[in-house]
């Protein structure tokens, strides 16, 4: 059985090949694949750390856009400085507290997707050890 | 003048971690414990011990002292400080615990099969470490200084006796311990003074935040000048004078100074009223060019290319955390790639906490001590801070919970820092066991604590920021490139790592010895990461597209062990066969 989350990555039953060691073992693509550093092994480990770069390129590239473009935006805006927060300069209440909860949040949101994704991946190459876990 | 509060502070402090490394003597039995602590270190703790450890003499003093002398601009040194632990979660946390070396010369080699990286990068681990070990030595030297009344140089060999000798006696196992302790001890040491003095002093007037304005004295103020002072005046003031000024000597007399260059003999009394600008001594004064409310940070004495300079310590101080040597020792702590991306995400609440207070007390010192602006050095302004705000008994109380949580920062982060650099040099350059560690550390522990006798003319800040910018422009791109890139081959690694860290530390050099003063030649040598780790990145990217042929063996397990989730592994290993072919 496989949960919702798969979205249809249930290991499919593939032709199985003589010469291949793997095939003959497992005729699933799976964790034997990733062992055994086959085609099929190669292509999956590829697809896990694709997965992982973009999640964290994409967190990156959040972060990145609000730290990078502050200088920018306060040298373009010079008046922003006079801006006053309950007594205290803008930039003192953004770089000295502001800006850390950003952070936390981004981190935050990075830990929790990338773990999904593994425990996806573990469903797509491994579903009888994790059941077996559970 | 013995300040025997914080004398005793400092002293427990010590002691403390003595005591805590002495027993890891018993626990450390294998080379192995002696290098990493095993790997059984829960998020909390571990998350704490690397904070403990990386919280450093520029977190703790730096820092207030750079945005009190420099400005507002300075707090990009606390965002980049706490933001590199997001981009090291992002990016390196999990891959390369799962990785399993110890050190980055261990991941050179492990990654690239490599013995020619492996020296390079080692010769790095000690440029990075006895430049990091620097700032720290003269933490030590300028905290001890007032609390004891002895020389610079006292602080700086205490520190660097205490710490060699300890790693030398206890290696990590301790430390991890001590580390852990001494997060939360900086996080009271710096965050109870700044909250007590708010809450003492009020926020009141903020009359010395608002933008454009040099600072004035609130009410009248009386400085007493230690040693002789030239300072600078914003505006003309009416001082009242007992004894040297300007060369002449004068008894209990009313001048009238015009703005400018003043001298106070050592000994002088000078009285000035509410409203009167105050005066700074030279290290304290910004460029013509900017003002205090800037967000920008500056190079060279002109002030020139803001916008240079800044991006050059935030991408410095983004990319840097990872490249330190003390610091990716401490993911081997974690049990497993989950646990470590746990603990960079609490690493990054607990810097978070901390930060909040170095800008309180630079605050409070503008706002309600301004007379600390004639202080010879921006660093020692936090130290000073609390006995001026609060006289007494309670001020100086405060004040030895300051310099005993300053001296942890030196402790904690030298010691990390020395086992590095301790373990390198053992390790690569003498391959020796545990004995040669031992003396290793002393021998490291020597250089380090002579090289730091004549940088106390440089900020602490300033120092940091530089070790950042060497790490960032050789060790980062090594390990984010090496973590994801399969078409890394060894010869791009080493080309990168060697041309990006030898460019940067040319420029510090450069810098150091006064090579470019003003102008672009200042924001470039001085704030070097802005070039030096693009270059990095390019030339390890084109020599390994160049160099093809020499794709490390194993590409495909290498990225298999950095990015298969654990669950799978142990999976594995109960089934009896290994997760590999051999």
């Amino acid at each position: 059985m496989t949960s919702p989350a798969d979205n249809g990555a249930r290991p499919r039953k593939v032709v199985v090949w003589q010469h291949d060691q793997a095939r003959l073992q497992h005729d699933v693509i799976g964790l034997g694949d990733v062992q055994s550093d086959t085609v099929y092994g190669r292509l999956l480990v590829r697809s896990l750390t694709r997965a992982q770069l973009g999640l964290s390129l994409m967190c990156l590239s959040i972060a990145l856009a609000v730290i990078a473009s502050l200088p920018v935006i306060m040298a373009l805006l010079p008046r922003a400085r006079t801006v006053m927060v309950v007594g205290l300069p803008l930039t003192l209440v953004i770089l000295g507290a502001g800006i850390f909860p950003m952070l936390m949040a981004v981190g935050w949101f990075y830990n929790r997707q990338a773990s999904q994704l593994e425990a996806r991946f573990i469903d797509l190459v491994d579903p009888v050890g994790r059941r077996l876990d559970a | 003048m013995l300040n025997v509060p914080a004398v005793a502070a400092i002293a427990a402090v010590t002691l403390l971690t003595v005591a805590v490394g002495a027993r890891g003597v018993r626990i450390a039995r294998t080379p192995d414990d002696f290098l990493v602590a095993a790997r059984e270190v829960p998020p909390g703790l571990n998350a704490a011990a690397i904070s403990g450890e990386y919280l450093s003499a520029a977190s703790f003093l730096g820092i207030a002292g750079l945005i009190v002398s420099q400005g507002l601009g300075a707090l990009w040194y606390s965002v980049g400080y706490t933001a590199g632990y997001l981009v090291l979660l992002l990016l390196v946390a999990a891959p390369l615990r799962r990785f399993g070396a110890y050190t980055i010369p261990d991941f050179a080699e492990g990654r690239f099969a490599s013995r020619g990286l492996r020296r390079a990068t080692t010769a790095l681990v000690l440029v990075i470490g006895w430049f990091y070990l620097l700032p720290q030595m003269k933490g030590a030297g300028i905290t001890l200084q007032p609390v004891l009344g002895t020389p610079y140089w006292v602080g700086v060999v205490a520190l660097g006796v205490v710490v060699s000798a300890n790693i030398a006696m206890g290696g990590m196992k301790g430390v991890t311990f001590v580390q852990c302790f001494q997060y939360w001890l900086k996080l009271c040491a710096i965050g109870i003074p700044a909250l007590v003095l708010l809450a003492a002093t009020g926020h009141g007037s903020a009359r010395n935040l608002s933008p454009d304005l040099q600072p004035v004295f609130t009410h009248r103020t009386t400085l007493h000048v230690q040693t002789s002072t030239e300072f600078k005046l914003a505006g003309p003031a009416t001082v009242r004078v007992t004894g040297t000024l300007d060369r002449a000597r004068l008894a209990d007399q009313t001048v009238h100074l015009p703005a400018g260059l003043h001298t106070a003999g050592t000994g002088a009394v000078l009285t000035f009223g509410s409203g009167s600008p105050v005066p700074a001594s030279l290290t304290m004064v910004q460029p013509s060019s900017t003002t205090w409310d800037s967000p920008f940070l500056t190079a060279g004495t002109d002030g020139t290319h803001p916008l240079l300079a800044t991006y050059g310590v935030i991408i410095a101080t983004l990319f840097g955390a990872i490249g330190l040597p003390h610091i990716l020792v401490r993911f081997y702590t974690n049990p497993d790639g989950g646990a470590a991306r746990r603990t960079t995400l609490i690493v990054v609440m607990l810097l978070s906490t901390f930060y909040l207070f170095p800008a309180v007390l630079a605050v409070l010192t503008r706002l309600r001590a301004p007379e600390l602006y004639l202080s010879k050095d921006p660093d020692s302004v936090v130290l000073a801070l609390p006995s001026l705000l609060m006289p007494g008994r309670p001020g100086e109380l405060l004040g030895a919970l300051v310099a005993a949580g300053a001296f942890a920062a030196f402790l904690s982060t030298s010691s990390g820092l020395l086992v590095s650099v301790a373990g390198a040099l053992s390790h690569d350059v003498m391959r020796g066991g545990v004995g040669t560690f031992r003396l290793c550390a002393i021998i490291a522990g020597t250089i380090a604590t002579v090289a730091a006798l004549p940088v106390n003319r440089f900020s602490l800040g300033l120092l940091v920021g530089w070790a950042f910018a060497i790490a960032a422009s050789s060790f980062w791109p090594l390990i984010v490139l090496g973590i994801w890139w399969r078409r890394l081959t060894w010869v791009g690694a080493t080309a990168g790592v060697l041309v990006g860290g030898g460019a940067c530390c040319c420029a510090i050099v450069a810098t150091m010895l006064g090579a470019a003063t003003r102008s672009w030649g200042a924001a470039l040598l001085g704030q070097p990461a802005v070039w030096t780790v693009p270059l990095a990145f390019s030339v390890m990217i084109v020599t390994s597209l160049l160099t093809q042929g020499s794709i490390p063996p194993h590409v495909e397990h290498m990225m298999l062990r950095m990015h298969l989730p654990e669950g799978l592994i142990r999976r594995t290993y109960r089934a009896g066969r290994p997760y590999t072919r051999a």
